[in-house]
């Protein structure tokens, strides 16, 4: 297969709008690469560049070392999946998915033999003489699926495919196109804004924001190591908790104070502030890292605003200040509305921020 | 149960008074149609009647009587109710020219000749007789007796489609560079409609004379076409525009990526698609320039279309009012035809656009 | 260095497609329409030798019809655009209802915009004529006695107000059918959701036409509108057909009229022309007016 490499590509639209912000990013072979962002943040622009329906501003797109900058679509060797499927109403499935085969002049048995195999991998056989009219949502995005796959690019482009899909089909398509893309091993650049849709398929994620990158990184690295205040509450649900407190050094050690706690750190935490010597510091806490404790070893004593049950587990909001914090607790012992819980936080996983600039620090 | 049985008759009662309301109105508005179908299949002797006759004479009665001259024909007069004398006359070959032509009804001269020997051999002062009317009479003759009826209809053919296809090609690419791209002078081009139209066409028209004399294209019909083109193109734009907005770019680009030219990606998706719709615009033109009088008159001298020759059957010395009647509704018929299968494409074409 | 030219070879490439596209349209608009427009506007400033002179709007201003055919058409615009607009508008909603048999019913009220301008004249000269079918069916309908006849087109005093009413309303006629489809296209594109939310949220049937329907439909009742405009004030054939030249004297007509029936004067032309541009500045005026004023514009620097 293929690699696809972007280098410092810029987009503007006019003058005032710039969708892609000197973007640079490469996508390894065979890898399933995931742009993710808020809507607006220039994902689609940067994927239709990719694709060669959007003129590039400034800098060049490599595909297989070859700078396709310049080049037509249908030049570039690319495959796409439009977010509303684009398959054309007046040809019939068959016909759709044949199309490109057609236009390469491949021969009727080769063109039948691929259209049937893409078709049966993605479930549509009995479907192939209906009309897109005839079909359902899901199986519409199936045949766009198959039209992609059938061409077998060297890269595969996905613009939310499964954004306009019910909530139970996108969960399950998820993994089906993670399934295809593991048997058809196609290097793959797919857009979403759905942060988790994200984190279950991607090998690695591209975070961007303001038409510029913000974070690049495996799912697990930007759930975990948050390059910024954005990324860290962008990623997971619910949200990361922030909190803005005091850095206050006695005798002890270190402590992170505001009007509702006082959390005396660990050396290995205390070691990743050396560096630090501002004393206001923004604390990113996941709802799973804030637990329930005995009375006795709490930092933060509140009473439960609101509980959400969730079957494998309970969410609990309570109010601190302004401010509606949410952890997720083990669904036990169950938490009652205005019930007084106690909290402690987990150490290990604390993200530490600075105010000023929004970077991590001390990673 | 009591209830649902009052509120099917409730709703009956409703739908009743509506389609009875929506009855008399299209009824109220299509009289004056009724009137003039009416009387295109009208006799030239009932059309000068007055009161005018409200539904044609499917047959002609008669009566037959000796005259001085030999045979007093009389026909039944609907409006005065009693026969009316009409001839007095030896020869048939008169009767029978008035009978088709003033009374439009079927007849020979064996037929005549067969009503005289019965006269002749039944002894009575008069006998009577029934003959069906030629109710297409008047559309015949309007093609026989005008002239220049039949080959200015393959004129009007001939020029309703030029100006389509110079206005539905220049007009539509300009639509579909208005629904696709966004440029410099795109507001300029939605208002050259109005601009084109705030200039008196009958104005225009004059100087044009001397332009499409200058090009030898005065008196023919790729001139007229030319002309009407003007007016037609601002509109096809409008229309062609609203009906590529209806079409989603997606799709086109689907067609660049998967192979296709932006070319081949036009023509092999969203031509297609696009193509009811630019029928319907087709149709929409074609109802203006078939339908145009006045630049015609203007500017065509030995070949006019068919709009200009029922003009002077209706003005012109010429004609009779059943006879330019019958012009009329023949000119109104492809119209009518055109404008039945338009009436599904309203949306595509003026859905889009708006100033 | 080959990689850049071909780069900005084909950008500019694709910036000229929109304006390659539309180049054939100004090429045609030049041709045939700027130029014998340009020809007008030089006949109206010229005299027969090709002099320039302003006499010819002296001459137009100081016509003795000048004055009446300004007044009816004024008049003639003012009633008719609004008796249309209610008309279309009307019809309009009515077929929005989508009934069994709107479909048919949508046909026959577009008739009257198909038939040919020669077949409503005839139509409409046959039926106002003292021995015509109106007065026919009049006398049907018990209207009119024996022997008794309604002078439609003149008799023995021609009242202009009579003649005007007549001309609004055969116009009305025939130019409803083509204004509805505009505001029939514009109401079935509405988002159906916000008319229903209307009703959600407790309107009536009015109040979701006034408040929800109407605003929204603006756009396209101002395009319905200005077309309409920019042709009511160029209204004649009609009047022609009917009324012969002169007797309700409008602006266009006194085109056709200094064209047509008096060619022969030296004048004539420069009349005509002079007719011309003061009616293209009366119609661009008006057109002005009314973007302005229905807030068009506003539209486009906000958008
Ligand atoms: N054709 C265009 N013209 C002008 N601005 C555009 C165009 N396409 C996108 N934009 C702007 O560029 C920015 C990025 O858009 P997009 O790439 O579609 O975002 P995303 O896909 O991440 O939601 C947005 O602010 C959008 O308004
Ligand atoms: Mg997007």
């Amino acid at each position: 297969m293929a690699t696809l490499e972007i280098i410092n590509v810029t987009k503007r639209f006019g003058r005032k709008v710039i969708a892609a912000d000197n973007v640079s990013l490469e996508v390894h072979d065979k890898e399933f690469l995931v742009l993710l962002g808020p809507s607006g943040c220039g994902k689609t622009t940067t994927l239709r560049m990719v694709a060669g329906l959007e003129e590039v501003t400034d800098g060049n797109i490599l595909i297989d070392g070859v700078d396709v900058t310049d080049l037509p679509p249908r030049k570039r060797n690319i495959s796409m999946v439009f977010q509303n499927y684009a398959i054309w109403p007046h040809m019939t499935v068959y016909e759709n998915i044949s199309y490109a085969l057609k236009l390469k002049r491949m021969e009727k048995s080769e063109i039948d033999r691929i259209v049937h195999e893409v078709a049966d991998m993605t479930k549509i056989g009995e479907l192939l003489e209906r009309i897109p009219a005839q079909l359902s949502g899901g199986q519409q995005q199936r045949v766009a699926v198959a039209r992609a796959i059938a061409v077998s690019p060297k890269v595969f482009l996905m613009d939310e495919p499964l954004s306009n899909l019910d909530a139970k089909l996108r969960v399950s398509m998820r993994t089906e196109l993670k399934a295809i893309h593991d048997s058809a091993k196609a290097t793959t650049v797919f857009v979403t804004h759905d942060q988790s849709e994200a984190m279950s398929i991607a090998d690695r994620i591209v975070i961007m924001r303001h038409g510029k990158i913000t974070q690049t990184g495996t799912p697990e690295e930007v759930y975990d190591k948050g390059a910024n205040l954005f990324v860290a509450d962008f990623i997971g649900t619910p949200p990361t908790n922030f909190f803005d407190v005091e850095l206050q050094r006695n005798g002890k050690g270190l402590h992170l104070v505001n009007s509702y706690f006082d959390l005396r750190l660990l050396p290995e935490n205390e070691a990743r502030l050396k560096g630090y010597n501002k004393d206001q510091l923004t604390l990113g806490v996941r709802p799973e890292n804030i637990i329930l404790v005995k009375k006795s070893k709490s930092i933060l004593d509140t009473t439960a605003l609101v509980v959400e049950p969730q079957g494998s587990h309970q969410v609990i909001a309570f109010r601190l200040g302004e401010k509606i914090i949410k952890i997720v607790a083990p669904a036990l012992p169950k938490m009652e509305m205005g019930e007084t819980i106690h909290l402690d936080f987990q150490q290990e996983s604390l993200r530490f921020f600075d105010p000023e600039s929004t970077l991590a620090i001390g990673d | 149960m009591n209830r649902k049985v009052n509120k099917k008759i409730i709703k009956a009662a409703k739908d009743t008074v509506f389609y009875l309301f929506l009855t008399t109105l299209i009824a109220g508005m299509l009289l004056p149609v009724y009137f003039i179908v009416s009387l295109s299949f009208l006799s030239t002797r009932e059309a000068y009647r007055y009161p005018l006759p409200l539904v044609p004479a499917l047959k002609t009665d008669f009566e037959l009587t000796y005259g001085e001259n030999g045979y007093i024909l009389s026909v039944w007069d609907r409006t005065d109710k009693e026969y009316q004398t009409v001839l007095d006359t030896n020869e048939v070959e008169k009767m029978e020219v008035y009978i088709k032509a003033r009374l439009g009804t079927k007849i020979t001269q064996e037929e005549i000749r067969a009503e005289i020997a019965r006269l002749e051999n039944s002894g009575q002062e008069s006998i009577f007789f029934t003959k069906p009317r030629s109710l297409l009479y008047n559309y015949d003759t309007f093609f026989k007796v005008t002239r220049d009826a039949v080959p200015a209809l393959i004129r009007s053919i001939e020029i309703a489609a030029l100006t389509i296809l110079i206005s539905l090609s220049i007009g539509g690419l300009a639509g579909y560079a208005f629904a696709r791209y966004i440029f410099k002078g795109k507001d300029a081009l939605r208002f050259s409609v109005l601009f084109v139209r705030m200039f008196p066409g009958v104005a225009i028209a004059l100087p044009m004379v001397f332009i499409l004399a200058k090009a030898n294209l005065y008196d023919e019909p790729l001139g007229l076409s030319l002309i009407y083109s003007v007016g037609a193109i601002g509109l096809t734009i409008w229309i062609t525009a609203s009906i590529f907005m209806g079409i989603p770019k997606s799709l086109e680009e689907a067609a660049q990526v998967f192979g296709g030219s932006k070319l081949q990606a036009f023509m092999r998706v969203t031509l297609p698609l696009a193509l009811p719709g630019l029928a319907a615009s087709a149709m929409y033109t074609f109802l203006g320039a078939w339908n145009e009088t006045v630049a015609a008159i203007i500017l065509t001298q030995f070949k006019p279309t068919f709009s200009v020759v029922v003009y002077q059957t209706l003005l012109g010395a010429q004609g009779n009012v059943n006879l330019a009647a019958a012009g009329g509704i023949a000119m109104a018929l492809p119209a009518l035809i055109f404008t039945f299968f338009l009436r599904r494409y309203i949306n595509q074409m003026w859905g889009g656009v708006t100033v | 260095m080959v990689a850049t030219r071909s780069k900005s070879l084909r950008k500019m490439w694709g910036q000229a497609t929109p304006y390659l596209l539309i180049l054939p349209v100004v090429i045609y608009y030049a041709i045939f329409w700027v130029r014998p427009v340009i020809a007008v506007i030089i006949g109206s400033f010229t005299d027969a030798s090709g002099v320039f002179t302003l006499q010819n709007f002296v001459m137009v201003f100081s016509d003795e019809n000048f004055w009446p055919a300004l007044n009816n058409t004024a008049i003639i615009v003012l009633f008719s655009v609004t008796i249309e607009f209610i008309g279309a508008l009307f019809l309009a909603l009515l077929i929005n209802r989508k009934f069994f048999g709107s479909g048919i019913f949508l046909f026959l009220t577009l008739i009257p915009m198909a038939l040919p301008a020669v077949a409503t004249g005839a139509m409409w000269i046959t039926g106002l004529t003292a021995h015509g079918w109106i007065n026919s069916l009049l006398y049907y309908l018990g209207v009119l006695a024996e022997g008794e006849k309604i002078y439609w087109l003149g008799g023995i005093e021609p009242n202009p107000t009579k003649l005007l009413a007549l001309v609004i309303i055969i116009d009305a006629w025939q130019v409803i059918p083509s204004m509805m489809i505009i505001l029939l296209a514009g109401l079935q594109n509405l988002p159906k959701a916000a008319k229903e939310a209307g009703y959600v949220f407790g309107g009536n049937f009015m109040t979701v036409l006034r408040k929800i329907t109407m605003p929204m439909l603006r756009p396209t009742i101002q395009t319905a509108v200005i077309l309409r405009l920019i042709s009511a004030i160029q209204i004649w054939l009609i009047i022609v057909l009917l009324l012969g030249f002169g007797r309700i004297p409008v602006l266009v007509e006194r085109i056709v009229y200094y064209h047509e029936e008096v060619p022969g004067l030296n004048i004539s032309y420069q009349m005509a022309a002079g007719y011309t541009i003061v009616v293209s500045t009366i119609v661009s005026l008006t057109a002005l007016v009314y973007l302005r004023v229905s807030g068009a514009f506003k539209k486009e620097e906000t958008a």
